[in-house]
């Protein structure tokens, strides 16, 4: 390691530019020695402003240090650059997870299973964070502070940089999911749907349950079946209207043998997700497109966190 | 050479705001008969809203929804409404100005008249 340190400050003093700030300030996180790796990845950051490899090490270097909203700054910008960042995205998800933002910890984590499908430390926090806390083993406190983000710290390692694999699948110790957040999460539309026949949900880009539930008649909810299944139409509708010159598509309604079901995209802090809600075919369409625009509008407020659960103002 | 879907076509380009009318395969997307406003590529409509109906036909199939009769995809500057029988699909092309309501059942009681 050492030896790895030398030759890469040689290379950076002979280069300043050189991308080798990477490794040399992950290198200096590793060993602890926090100050000089923070040296060398604001200074790499001012000559690579866009490469989201250096704020993904910038971002660990926070976190070690136990300042977790500064990580997820960077983490953040890191996604801005490469949306598919799979560092960043673990980063984002392990963080959010130990801030209690259950929801968000969920979309990060499969985003970046999804990017990385061998890496067993996500599929691992993600079990942990879907499994009820009677199920999650230790039921102790969830770590907090500097002892979160220790953990962080070495189970968000790019693939790039790999943390030691013992460090950092014993260091996994994600807090587990609060059931109250996941029941928040269903209960978002439950004022706006009133006790008609209709149901809302909140799909992530990859189709994936966000936010509100599809419950059936034997009391099964198949919201994440459906809207797997139509997530795809999105996809298809953006496609279309980029061909076709008609602008950003605003909504897709269909009518089905049994349901109406309306669809919209929800965009929020450039992060794509779509409003999706069905209705028995007896309730008026024009009832089920006002339903769509208040139902696309609380996905928003809710993805911005200025409402909670069952929609009060935070 | 007049087609069956002729007069069809023609009474919905009629409508306020219809820029074109088209019967489509949903199979291949390929233009059966077509009615549209010069600037309107056919063929090139005629393939997306065949692959956007597919798609929701058989989403709404997976999802346990049942078969699909009406499709609508609303855009910023205009929309499209499909409606289809079998293996047809009659797309209308429609800036903002329509009136989308008319459009549907007009639509609708047209699958009658598809062979």
């Amino acid at each position: 390691m050492s030896d790895d340190i030398r030759r890469w400050s040689e290379e950076l003093a002979r280069d300043p530019a050189s991308l080798v700030f990477i490794p040399l300030g992950d290198a200096l996180r590793r060993r602890g020695q926090l100050d000089p790796a923070l040296k060398v990845a604001t200074r790499g950051l001012e000559r690579h402003p866009y490469d989201a490899d250096a704020h993904d090490l910038l971002a660990r270097i926070w976190a070690d240090r136990g300042e977790l909203e500064r990580a997820m700054d960077e983490w953040g910008a890191a996604l801005r650059v490469a949306p598919q960042h799979a560092g960043a995205l673990k980063g984002m998800g392990f963080a959010c997870s130990h801030a209690g933002r259950g929801v968000d910890a969920e979309r990060y984590l499969v985003a970046a299973l999804a990017t990385d499908p061998t890496d067993a430390t996500i599929s691992a926090a993600l079990s942990r964070l879907r499994m009820p806390p009677a199920a999650s083993g230790d039921g102790g406190p969830r770590p907090s502070g500097p002892e979160a983000v220790r953990s962080i710290r070495d189970s968000s390692a790019s693939p790039s940089h790999p943390a030691p694999a013992a460090e950092s699948v014993s260091e996994l110790e994600l807090p587990p999911m609060p059931v109250s957040v996941v029941q928040d999460a269903r209960d978002v539309f439950l004022d706006l749907l009133g006790d008609g026949e209709q149901t809302a949900l909140l799909l992530d880009a990859q189709g994936y349950v966000l936010a509100g539930s599809y419950v059936v008649a034997d009391g099964r909810d198949v919201g994440q079946d459906v809207g797997g299944a139509l997530s795809g139409v999105s996809d298809e509708a953006q496609r279309a209207m980029r061909h076709l010159g008609l602008g950003e598509w605003t909504s897709i309604v269909f009518e089905t043998d049994v349901a109406a079901v309306a669809m919209a995209p929800v965009v929020q802090d450039g992060e794509a997700a779509v409003a999706l809600v069905a209705a028995a075919r007896s309730v008026p369409l024009g009832l089920v497109r006002r339903l769509l625009r208040s139902v696309t509008e609380r996905s928003a407020a809710w993805l911005t966190g200025t409402v909670g659960p069952t929609g009060a103002e935070l | 050479m007049t087609s069956v879907f002729l007069e069809m076509l023609d009474g919905f380009t009629r409508q306020r705001g219809v820029q074109g009318g088209l019967v489509v395969s949903e199979r291949d997307g390929i233009v059966v008969d077509a009615h549209v406003q010069l600037g309107v590529r056919a063929s090139v409509v005629a393939a997306l809203a065949a692959s956007i109906y597919r798609k929701a036909r058989l989403s709404a199939e997976a999802a346990g929804l049942g078969g699909v009769a009406y499709v609508e995809l609303a855009a910023v500057q205009g929309r499209l409404c499909m409606a289809g029988r079998g293996d047809l699909v009659v797309v209308l092309v429609t800036d903002g100005r329509s009136s989308v309501g008319l459009l549907r059942t007009a639509l609708l009681r047209a699958l009658d008249n598809l062979p």
